[in-house]
């Protein structure tokens, strides 16, 4: 049962002479694979541009494994940009896959990234482009059967109605996994044709696949969760994520896909390790990608090596949420560095603690050409950093910035977030303290070297599901307008820029990120109004937006700015990080009295997590 | 030894769709993945010592794009060749490498003229165009005036009529196939796109842009 499902190339020819950016849809990168042979065919899809998707490295390790399954081909799709979408819909082409120009609607598997909820409108407008229907029980068999993975499954309710199942946590065994069991059901029917229902039930079976239809959810009368009831038999009460114990031997790419056009991460990356110890109180990946697993030193030079090799890169980069706490960081560096100069290859390390070392290998790697310094001390006073667990002090600030001066850097980045937790206009007022003293500081040890500047970009806080600050209500947007005219005056400082968009967005964010499945018909109606790109300011469409609130009756402060108790039954509660609720609650709890949590490499601080894997590194300094 | 080398190519397929700019980025990965190593000028942003010869439209295929470049040390051209071959994207075919002469001029500099094969569908209105296109009458006006945006983005009008060395005109199918020579290089260039913005309504065909394919077919230098 061979058809092709190709869309017609000689009219897709004729659009591509037609649109910016034509190759954003070619699919003609260094080392992409085509299997032109394949039983089953996956569709990855990224639900926002080429540029971006190409940039994430989930996207190039999941392609990998996914590909290396016997008669299983994954293949790219990105969201087209409005010219080119217009032209789809007005040429009636569908939506359609890079690697081999397949509708996506002929595909078996199709399954999108939730990586920021402001991607949430172009997966409706994906899904409507390739000429499926939105809800996933209007979806037949002969339609592909749609899941979703990453950061934004850890609450899969605003999306549960237009999805199959959400995958939650890591993915590189159960992404392969779920395509083995489509091929061999596959293989074993008569008519090579798979029941959804019959396959949906096999996978459910899997540690870290949720289904949402297997759940009846009911309403308390104030629109608060009552329940979560399983309503099918060996459906667990909660859906505990997929987790790797070890890293070591778990596939990444050697041979990564080289995007044609420039991307916003054009580079070789390699991680070095998941999860983070630090346990900022706001961070949601510092808790749902726990505990620290380290790839060694040697499998990240062989796999630097490879991804070099096969690239032709000239920037290598790794990737963690912490470089410098990768235990043997010094050894690492030392040795990259020596490595990339004489490959002349630039290294980049994102987010470096900034203590001597770092500097020593910040100046070695940078030289004369000093990028500027990045700095996060997202909260203005000491006490509220304690209350959000940064654990950098006033100190740690001015002595990093003290040598930065020494060693040539002229410029620094501090951000910042705004409306978190407990905040006052001190806290604020600590905001532009910090940029004025380094100012100070500046005149002072630069005096005659030439200008020095200082940017300071604010964010507004959105609470996040699976933190310690999950039952925080968010600032109201009317707060957040009048914290910003206050910062504002405040930063009038020479040599000080200030950066704050005031936008809606952080609203939605906050409204979606902690919705439940009430939240679907706001977002599908957001769509239907014309949003879509809402993450890029150019088209993010506010009133679209207010329109969906109006139409649906939902209430965003009912999701943004309350409050939760802590016997609330939260939309999320169905997903077990492994973190567990009664470590979040203490978390806030100690936040509410600015007390700090060390960093659990110097002792184990009872997250729960252990109790689903052995967490290596935890307590390491402390015995 | 300067060690410069010419190495021509064809761009075909989907890889027509790759910009100049991505071009001379993909080049530069993969003489790294062939493990060549080309030269870099000197100072203070030092740029890999590579420059195609004459920049390909985007949307153009074609069959004898050139690219000059410089390596560390020195290689047979064969080598060269056989090594990028192998690690170029699909669409972008090798056909030659060769060694140039130490102390010429660039072959950038030296590039006087371009040949183009237009291929134009004319769909049902083929046997009446037939007839009627005499391109004696479209050559022989006085000048051939288009409008075009000039640096500063100002609409200026320009006669082109000098840059067009030659033009023939055949019909295969249902298509109107246009061969022309124009200049091209530092000295004096001319796109195909402004040949058509004349060609076209002189002879009033209104096929769509989109549904017409050039391909560069020869690059002359002096």
């Amino acid at each position: 049962m061979i058809t092709n499902n190709m869309i017609d190339k000689k009219k897709l020819d004729a659009m591509l002479k037609r649109v910016v950016k034509p190759a954003r849809y070619i699919g003609n990168e260094t080392n992409l694979i085509v299997k032109d042979n394949a039983k089953v065919r996956f569709a990855f899809a990224f639900p926002d541009m080429y540029e971006i998707g190409m940039s994430y490295v989930g996207l190039q390790i999941l392609y990998d494994v996914i590909n290396s399954v016997d008669d299983v081909a994954c293949e790219r799709v990105f969201a087209p940009d409005t010219d080119m979408e217009e032209l789809m819909r007005a040429e009636g082409m569908p939506l359609f896959s890079l690697e081999t120009k397949r509708e996506i609607a002929s595909f078996d598997l199709l399954g999108f990234t939730l990586q920021y909820e402001m991607s949430f409108t172009n997966i409706l407008n994906m899904l409507d482009l390739a000429g499926l229907p939105l809800a996933a029980a209007d979806r037949g068999d002969d339609m592909p059967v749609v899941m979703a993975g990453g950061p934004c499954a850890y609450n899969p309710e605003p999306l549960a109605k237009f999805f199959d199942f959400f995958i939650i946590g890591d993915g590189e065994l159960i992404q392969p996994e779920l395509c083995r069991i489509y091929r061999d059901m596959k293989d074993a029917s008569p008519d090579g044709r798979v029941s959804k229902s019959e396959y949906i039930a096999e996978v459910s079976k899997l540690r870290g696949i949720y289904v949402p239809s297997y759940y009846d959810v009911e309403y308390n009368e104030d629109g608060t969760v009552k329940s979560y009831t399983p309503n099918r038999e060996g459906v667990p009460e909660r859906v505990t994520r997929s987790l790797i114990d070890d890293l070591e031997d778990i596939p990444y790419p050697k041979k990564p896909m080289v995007p044609i056009i420039n991307v916003v991460h054009d580079r070789a990356v390699v991680e070095t390790f998941r999860g983070c110890t630090r346990g900022c109180r706001f961070c949601q990946a510092g808790m749902i990608y726990r505990p620290v697993r380290e790839r060694s030193p040697e499998k990240i030079y062989e796999l630097a090596k490879s991804q070099l090799d096969a690239s032709g890169h000239d920037e290598l980069s790794l990737l963690s949420l912490s470089t410098s706490d990768y235990s043997k960081f010094e050894e690492l560096a030392v040795s990259l560095m020596e490595d990339c100069r004489q490959r002349e290859v630039a290294l980049s390390l994102p987010s470096l603690r900034l203590d001597s070392f770092s500097f020593r290998v910040l100046d070695e790697i940078q030289g004369y050409r000093k990028s500027g310094l990045t700095f996060a001390p997202e909260a203005g006073s000491q006490r509220l950093r304690d209350v959000i667990n940064k654990n950098i002090t006033e100190e740690n600030i001015y002595s990093s910035l003290s040598q930065a001066m020494d060693l040539g850097w002229n410029r620094v980045k501090l951000y910042f977030m705004m409306g978190l937790p407990q905040e006052t206009y001190e806290d604020l007022e600590g905001i532009a303290e910090i940029a004025k003293n380094i100012m100070d500081m500046s005149r002072e040890k630069r005096a005659g070297k030439g200008r020095f500047s200082v940017s300071v970009s604010v964010s507004n806080f959105v609470p996040k599901p699976h933190t310690p600050f999950q039952w925080e209500p968010q600032d109201t947007r009317q707060s957040f307008v009048e914290k910003h005219n206050f910062l504002s005056d405040k930063l009038h400082i020479r040599g000080v820029q200030f950066n704050y968009h005031d936008s809606p967005v952080s609203y939605l964010e906050a409204v979606v990120a902690r919705g439940d499945r009430k939240t679907a018909d706001l977002i599908e109606q957001a769509w239907k109004n014309g949003c879509k790109f809402d993450s890029w300011s150019e088209s993010f469409n506010y009133e679209g937006w207010e329109k969906a609130f109006e139409q649906t009756g939902i209430d965003g402060a009912f999701y943004a700015n309350r409050r939760r108790s802590y016997d609330e039954v939260l939309p999320w509660d169905v997903i077990d990080s492994g973190i567990t609720k009664e470590f979040l609650m203490r978390e806030n709890e100690k936040a509410k009295a600015a007390s700090t949590t060390p960093d659990c490499r110097h002792g184990c601080q009872g997250c729960g997590i252990n109790k689903l894997t052995e967490c290596k590194l935890g307590g390491i300094y402390g015995k | 030894m300067e060690n410069k080398y010419c190495l021509t190519f064809k761009k075909e397929g989907y890889a027509i769709f790759t910009s100049h700019l991505d071009m001379q980025r993909l080049f530069k990965r993969a003489f790294k993945r062939a493990g060549i190593e080309i030269a870099y000028s000197h100072g203070y942003n030092p740029h890999p010592l590579m420059s195609f010869v004459q920049p390909l439209s985007l949307g153009y295929s074609s069959v004898c794009e050139m690219l000059e470049f410089r390596t560390k040390e020195s290689y047979i051209p064969e080598f060269i060749a056989a090594e990028l071959a192998g690690v170029m994207p699909e669409g972008i075919v090798v056909t030659e490498c060769v060694r140039l002469e130490d102390g010429k001029k660039t072959l950038a500099s030296r590039c006087c003229a371009a040949v183009y094969e237009i291929v134009i569908p004319l769909g049902d209105a083929v046997s009446e165009k037939a007839g009627s296109i005499d391109l004696g009458s479209f050559l022989a006006q006085d000048e051939i005036i288009v409008t075009k945006r000039n640096k500063k983005k100002k609409l200026v009008e320009t006669d082109i009529k000098e840059k067009i060395q030659s033009l023939e005109a055949s019909f295969v199918d249902n298509n109107l196939i246009l061969t022309t020579k124009l200049d091209a290089g530092s000295d004096s260039n001319l796109s195909p796109e402004l040949l058509l913005k004349a060609f076209l309504p002189f002879f009033g065909i209104g096929t769509d842009r989109s549904e017409i394919e050039i391909s560069r077919v020869e690059l002359i230098c002096k």
